[in-house]
């Protein structure tokens, strides 16, 4: 099912399994930043950035640190001459977690210098990104799929701009829901995950397109 | 009483998932079948427990500036715990859970509830909300499984509910349903409320 | 900023803490998740090798991994019943893994799909067993053909695919198909020892 060369790996995250529409993730700040176009763009990009970066960094801890062979680091420092590379793959969530962590807190510094008005405007959703199951699931869902450094590093991105369109998406409808006539029980949360709800309706037509 | 308070809390005027909106990600994607969402719920209540336990006990140790990162390698342990046993002894539920069962680390739910309350709460009353919390989140699962489950595919925890004609929704159990569910259901919810408000104000 | 060092030792003081429980119950638990592999994948042998007795289910490795299997009518492994492979393909939303069982002349005895993560509903109908009945009824269809020739009605076949759910049946079908081609050419040629 998992794409292997680049180009269906790109195409197949932003449309066939996109991110938040298929397979639920990243939604917390989908319905939370989304109300407008700006800082749902500003968002996206900072999602990309730390999803690329995560990619990258916890393919390279899972396999020159966890993993029972004999590229282990562990292994070559300390036990080469006797046994076996031990197995450390169950320590996956807990490095990965805070790789994430550590990733996130660099990204605010940066934004911080480099942009005040975009750490202003994204405020309190910024040190969330790392409670964001994007990145968390995109770093698993590589090591799961067996990808290589590189196909790791292109899943990242291009989920994270799945996740950036279908944001995007979202925060155009939305401001101009805002003129709109609903009912009082509707308004807010309800009609966004009635609208998410049509959109991967429409994004399921992509399903079951197998692009390299 | 103050104890079941916090425990009551977090099943209607708090729910976590109706109300505070935490949590999203597991609920859709596991809602599909009632025994997934079952698997789930118990998995993050015993992750809700066992970390505001832990925090609330380890908070005055550990210094303001370090402390999210203390939580979350607390909540991850528990999460590895619970990823690890249920590899061991329930293997068809970790096959369906999936991807999700280490996502429970990034649930918004269990790091919120950390720092927003058993970092300042004494250990009892971090139980029960964390206790109130997690039950609040497997109802809120339970409630929208039964719906995808029943309607699309006629089963109730796998067994067959509906009439032999039945025509089974394949929207529900597949993405779309899933928002259109909670959707709704959030609505009735707010249709909920403003009756009780209108009526408190009417007899009033 | 003088607080660096009495941070970093608390953290890493945390994290010792974390890695050990873990490390203790990997060990528990370790053993638990290979015994329940290994009991899965002998369920599944024994029923695609009907008639093999237990522990007469000997693997043939290659190059270090299990190429296929042989099953044997009795303990002392003198009459064979058959063969037994893995065969895996990307479905519609998973990898599927399906253990097939064939006689001495390649025919198909039973099929087991071991896993997958298919559309509940649709895909997942693989697997469904009947009311009434014992084993699942897309997968008895099999029994008898010939494990290299197998296509879905589709593809000018004589399986007949699941409605809503080709994909799934076109990838379970089509594994087989390769990965019988690929044993029967592996077996030492001539006839079966007696």
């Amino acid at each position: 099912m998992e794409p292997q060369t680049l180009f269906g790996i790109a195409v197949g995250t932003i449309f066939i399994t996109n991110f938040v529409l298929f397979r639920f993730l990243g939604l917390c700040p989908y319905i939370g930043v989304s109300k407008q176009l700006d800082s749902a763009l500003g968002m996206g990009m900072a999602v990309i950035f730390v999803m690329s970066l995560a990619s990258a960094a916890t393919w390279i801890i899972y396999h020159y640190f966890l993993v029972p062979e004999s590229s282990n680091l562990f292994f070559q420092i300390f036990m080469k001459s006797r046994g076996n590379p031990p197995d450390l793959t169950y320590l996956r969530t807990i490095t990965f977690i805070l790789v994430i962590a550590t990733l996130v807190q660099f990204v605010e510094m940066v934004i911080q210098k480099m942009s005040p008005e975009l750490y202003q405007s994204l405020g309190i959703y910024l040190p969330l990104i790392t409670t964001n199951c994007a990145v968390l699931g995109v770093s698993i869902l590589n090591i799961n799929a067996g990808y290589s450094f590189i196909q790791s590093l292109v899943n990242g991105f291009f989920s994270g701009i799945g996740f950036t369109l279908a944001l995007v998406l979202m925060a155009g409808l939305r401001e101009k829901l805002e003129m709109a006539d609903l009912p009082g029980a509707m308004k807010g949360a309800p009609i966004a995950f009635i609208m998410a709800g049509c959109m991967s309706l429409a994004f399921l037509g992509f399903s079951g397109l197998k692009i390299g | 009483m103050r104890i079941l308070k916090e425990l009551i809390k977090g099943i209607y005027r708090e729910n976590p998932v109706f109300r505070l909106m935490l949590g999203l990600c597991p609920v859709l994607a596991v809602s599909s079948a009632v025994s997934n969402a079952i698997g789930m719920g118990v998995s993050v209540i015993f992750v809700l427990l066992c970390s505001n336990l832990l925090v609330s006990l380890v908070r005055p140790l550990v210094p303001d500036k370090i402390r999210i990162p203390v939580f979350i390698m607390i909540i991850a342990t528990f999460v590895t715990i619970v990823d690890l046993v249920m590899h061991g002894f329930f293997p068809a539920l970790h096959k369906s859970l999936g991807l999700f069962i280490p996502l429970i680390v990034v649930n918004c739910i269990i790091l919120g509830r950390a720092e927003a309350f058993a970092s300042r709460q004494p250990m009892v009353s971090s139980l029960a909300d964390g206790l109130g919390m997690g039950i609040g989140f497997t109802m809120a699962l339970m409630i929208i499984a039964t719906f995808r489950e029943i309607l699309g595919n006629g089963t109730w925890l796998g067994l067959p509910v509906a009439g032999p004609g039945f025509e089974p929704v394949l929207l529900m159990i597949l993405s779309p349903g899933a928002f259109l569910i909670i959707g709704f259901l959030m609505a009735f919810l707010n249709w909920l409320d403003n009756r009780m408000a209108c009526e408190r104000t009417a007899n009033k | 900023m003088k607080d660096i060092p009495q941070f970093a030792a608390i953290l890493c003081l945390v994290a010792l803490i974390a890695a050990a429980s873990l490390s203790w119950i990997n060990e528990i638990t370790e053993p638990k998740i290979a015994s329940q592999e290994m009991k899965a994948l002998n369920e599944g042998l024994q029923a695609v090798l009907p008639g093999a007795s237990k522990g007469s289910i000997v693997p043939v490795k290659k190059a270090g991994n299990i190429s296929y299997y042989i099953g044997y009518h009795d303990p002392e492994q003198r009459k064979r019943i058959g063969y037994a492979f893995e065969a895996s393909g990307d479905g519609y939303s998973s990898t599927i893994r399906t253990l097939v069982g064939v006689d001495t002349t390649g025919t198909i005895l039973a099929i087991h799909v071991l896993s997958q993560q298919e559309t509940p509903g649709l895909g997942t109908r693989c697997q469904e067993i009947r009311p009434g009945e014992s084993h699942p009824w897309w997968q008895a269809q099999f029994k008898g053909l010939n494990a290299s020739d197998v296509r879905v009605d589709k593809d000018g076949g004589i399986i007949e695919s699941i409605t809503g759910a080709t994909i799934t049946s076109r990838a379970i079908t089509n594994a087989i198909a390769e990965k019988a081609t690929a044993v029967m050419q592996e077996l030492p040629s001539g006839k079966q020892t007696e």
